[in-house]
């Protein structure tokens, strides 16, 4: 029975976690680009939800139309957010920077809350069919649809930045900004679209976990901050490959430590397994090498 | 003074510096040149503890200090330079320089809670002194990043000198002077040797080099190529190739 | 004085505490997402220490702060060889193991016949050594200002000492910290050790004024808020970090003016303010433009 259970664990892990994975991913480009942590990247996401949310509540918009207005939502936001937080500010003030997205954080989550003022509200069910019996093992419609997505849109994502030209450039803007800026890349510009593009993925994963759940809570901003950097940490925080990889991990172990040990202990788990990792392994899943360059950066004498 | 013994330092398959072999003795103006990319900040940074070393040992007036902590090599006699400017930008002028006077404390073995806990007052003559050397007594509470970028070149060499040190490296200290700039530079830097203090002096202003280097010694793809006084450079064929590309 | 008032004034003087603590190592150079986890241990030992074993109240601040520092001092053991984000991040972790191992934290004893002591995700409630001693609330603000400016004066005795000087030394540009002869981890350590305790001061205080304190207390949101008060007030001066709380907590939570929409005002405020002075209000270059007018102003009374 407890092979079973192991199975089953694993398997709803992995599908939790590619929702976890996409929001690492979102949070890998803005850290690869800006250098610097966005806090709003949650918020950001609550936004766009809750747009969604107050369109399906007050005019009953399709699911369609419903994730249309999430994506829209999340990358006029996180336009708003890198306005306001990123671009004004240069290098030598990323604390800075990090604080502003902090503020904006606040700011977000009270305008949503005016929005939405109640605590849960009802969002669109993504696929209403019985769960799929593999063998013993149960497997949820919506939950296929949801790694489905994560892994289409990882594939999108790692062609756009190894085969387009603007991921050539954002290639370029994180490995050297000054260089890319001398070779006639507009940073800026980079920057911005990556911006858009990393909320719009943010966006999709929080259509994705509130389909799921056919609700959203007010506190969908700071679960997808803490999710997403805990994956994105995990996986040390320097490649696609590497949010998908801590994504997928933490999902799987927090289904295990919630199965055998209950949801105060799981995510206890999450945070004391990405503590021992900083502490004696801060390298992470596959960030090594992202982690030596970052430290030889520091260390430029 | 400085003795470098069989120094190498790898970079993966790149070997920036490779059994490097440098005695300097006492009370010299060391000159060392080589192209850009021959490992002389490289050598610096391994003399001053910032890389690690991968072969060989650094000694210090006869003492082993090749695996020495960055921070307690300060307090052994090596103060240093750097070639792009870094000061405390944050703080003053004066703060800038009680700071490198710790060095003085650690090394007459003033305990813990007195270095810490004590105030300007004991450094204040001493850092009166070094300000007027490097005329920036009227700087004194200006913000370090404030400072003009002579000024502020000035106020690093006054920083390594308040740490009192046997050795001084210098890391291309003339970048970015004018001529007239220069000048001063070259005489204050006689200045100090006569003090009684050996300078490494790393540049690529060969004028200046050649003018007030006792020695001077050439790196080439992290070896060492030639080494005498600025004449014997001045006519070594291999020197000329290395900078030149072909034997003139 | 109305109790309005004192309340709010002790609060802002409680939360001063954590972002003292976050200042100090903001000074050091490191960001910490997880000064409250001290501020969590200061409330929780000094709470057992007066409610279970009977301890006068200044003994059970002190074991709070002394516990709370040592805890400190332990994790940076670990952590503070990291840095930037990766040092962020690992106290953030310890923050939020903490906040959970109070929601798991049992400890329940029959005292006087009633049975108290922290009750997991509760919290611990009926902390009633304020009340038990007669100790108004006038009397206990007064406590916590008398101890915020013990605190204070000892901050601004370091930043005058070469400790306090290193401190900064380190913050700005650790390398050229080491080639200037300073020990750099010690120094973190030393940061680490006294922000845990001062942050551990303020959650005893907090647990006592209170009279209770749950999980709830000291989650993400405190810490975060602790360090983005230095940035609001300003790094040069250990005031700033106070008129960083005064502003917000003082102006904006208290008069109510922006009652429902006070983040979207100070949200965006912050946001602005930062751009133009990323180091905050009372940053070192106003620092040193007051010290320079000041000396002025003396030499010309001379």
């Amino acid at each position: 029975m407890v092979a079973l259970d192991l199975a089953q664990n694993t398997l709803d892990g992995l599908m939790v976690g590619s929702s976890y994975a996409l929001l690492a991913i979102g949070f890998t480009l803005i850290f690869g680009v800006m250098r610097r942590l966005n806090l709003a990247y949650g918020p950001t996401i609550m936004a766009g939800v809750y747009l969604g949310t107050a369109a399906f509540i007050s005019l009953g918009a399709p699911i369609l139309v419903v994730l249309a207005i999430v994506i829209l939502g999340a990358s006029l936001v996180g336009l708003y957010v890198e306005r306001l937080c990123f671009r004004p500010f240069g290098e030598g003030a990323r604390t800075a920077s990090m604080v502003a997205s902090f503020a904006l954080w606040m700011q977000i989550e009270e305008a949503a809350m005016h929005l939405l003022p109640r605590h849960m509200n009802p969002f669109p069910a993504l696929v209403a069919s019985a769960p799929l019996e593999i063998g013993p093992l149960m497997l949820r419609a919506d939950h296929l649809v949801m790694l489905a997505a994560t892994l289409l849109i990882a594939g999108a994502a790692t062609y756009l930045l190894a085969r387009t030209k603007l991921g050539l450039a954002i290639r370029a803007v994180i490995d050297q900004p000054r260089a890319a800026a001398i070779v006639g890349i507009d940073v800026e510009r980079v920057m911005m679209l990556t911006f858009v593009l990393a909320s719009a993925i943010g966006g999709i994963a929080g259509f994705l976990i509130a389909a799921t759940d056919a609700q959203v809570t007010a506190m969908i901003g700071m679960w997808a901050t803490t999710k997403g950097l805990v994956a994105m940490m995990l996986g040390g925080l320097g490649s696609v490959k590497g949010a998908i990889a801590g994504g997928l991990l933490l999902g799987v172990l927090e289904a295990h430590a919630q199965w055998f040990l209950g949801p105060q202990v799981r995510d206890m788990v999450a945070w004391g397994l990405l503590f021992v990792l900083l502490a004696f392994w801060p390298g992470g899943l596959m960030g090594a090498k992202a982690l030596d360059r970052t430290m030889a950066v520091g260390r430029r004498v | 003074m400085l003795e470098l013994q069989g120094l190498s330092k790898h970079f993966g398959g790149v070997r920036a510096v490779d059994s490097l072999d440098l005695r300097i003795t006492p009370g010299q103006i060391f000159g060392l040149i080589g192209p850009n990319g021959s490992g002389k900040s490289t050598t610096v940074n391994l003399i001053t503890g910032l890389l690690p070393v991968t072969r060989g040992s650094i000694k210090l007036a006869g003492e082993e200090i090749t695996n020495l902590p960055t921070h307690v090599r300060l307090s052994t006699g090596i103060a240093r330079t750097f070639q792009n400017i870094r000061l405390f930008g944050q703080l003053t002028v004066w703060q800038n320089l009680w700071v490198a006077e710790n060095a003085r404390a650690q090394r007459e073995r003033a305990s813990f809670l007195s270095r810490w806990l004590g105030g300007e007052r004991g450094a204040r003559t001493r850092i009166t002194r070094a300000l007027e050397f490097s005329g920036l007594a009227d700087k004194a509470d200006e913000l370090a990043a404030n400072l003009a970028f002579g000024e502020q070149r000035r106020l690093e060499l006054a920083r390594a000198m308040a740490a009192e040190p046997k050795l001084l490296l210098l890391d291309e200290p003339a970048a970015g002077m004018n001529p007239e700039e220069i000048g001063a530079l070259d005489d204050r830097i006689r200045q100090i040797r006569d003090s009684g203090i050996t300078v490494l002096l790393i540049e690529h202003h060969m004028e200046l080099i050649m003018a007030i280097a006792d020695r001077i010694a050439v790196l080439n793809f992290g070896q060492k190529i030639a080494e005498g006084t600025p004449a014997e450079i001045q006519s070594n064929p291999a020197v000329r190739e290395a900078y030149l590309g072909t034997a003139a | 004085m109305d109790g309005f008032l004192i309340t709010v004034l002790s609060n802002i003087g409680m939360i001063s505490f954590v972002a003292l603590s976050a200042y100090i190592l903001l000074l050091s150079g490191q960001i910490s997402f997880g000064q409250q986890a001290y501020f969590g241990i200061g409330a929780y030992v000094a709470g057992i220490a007066t409610v279970m074993w009977s301890w006068p109240l200044a003994a059970a601040l002190v074991l709070g702060a002394f516990v709370a520092g040592a805890a400190a001092g332990l994790v940076g053991l670990v952590t503070l060889r990291l840095s930037g984000i990766y040092f962020a991040m690992a106290t953030l972790a310890f923050a939020e193991i903490m906040r959970i191992a109070a929601e798991l934290f049992v400890y329940r004893r029959e005292i006087g016949g009633i049975e108290t002591g922290p009750d997991g995700i509760d919290g611990f409630r009926d902390i009633r050594y304020l009340f038990a001693n007669d100790i108004s609330p006038f009397q206990s603000c007064l406590i916590v200002y008398a101890l915020l400016v013990a605190v204070l004066a000892t901050l601004f005795i370091v930043e005058r000492t070469r400790g306090g000087r290193m401190l900064r030394q380190v913050g700005e540009d650790p390398l050229l910290a080491e080639v200037n002869g300073i020990d750099v981890m010690r120094v973190r350590i030393a940061a680490a050790l006294s922000a845990g305790a001062v942050a551990g001061l303020g959650g005893g205080l907090y647990a006592h004024l209170l009279t209770y304190v749950e999980p709830r207390s000291f989650d993400i949101m405190l810490g975060v808020h602790a360090l983005a008060y230095g940035l609001i007030g300003g790094l040069g001066t250990a005031l700033g970090p106070l008129l960083g709380v005064l502003i917000d907590i003082g102006l904006l939570e208290s008069t109510r003016v922006f009652r429902g929409y006070r983040m979207i005002v100070f949200g965006g405020l912050v946001a602005v303010l930062l751009i133009v002075r990323p180091r905050g209000l009372l940053d070192e270059v106003a620092i040193s433009r007051i010290r320079q007018a000041l000396r002025r102003w003396r030499h010309a009374g001379d």
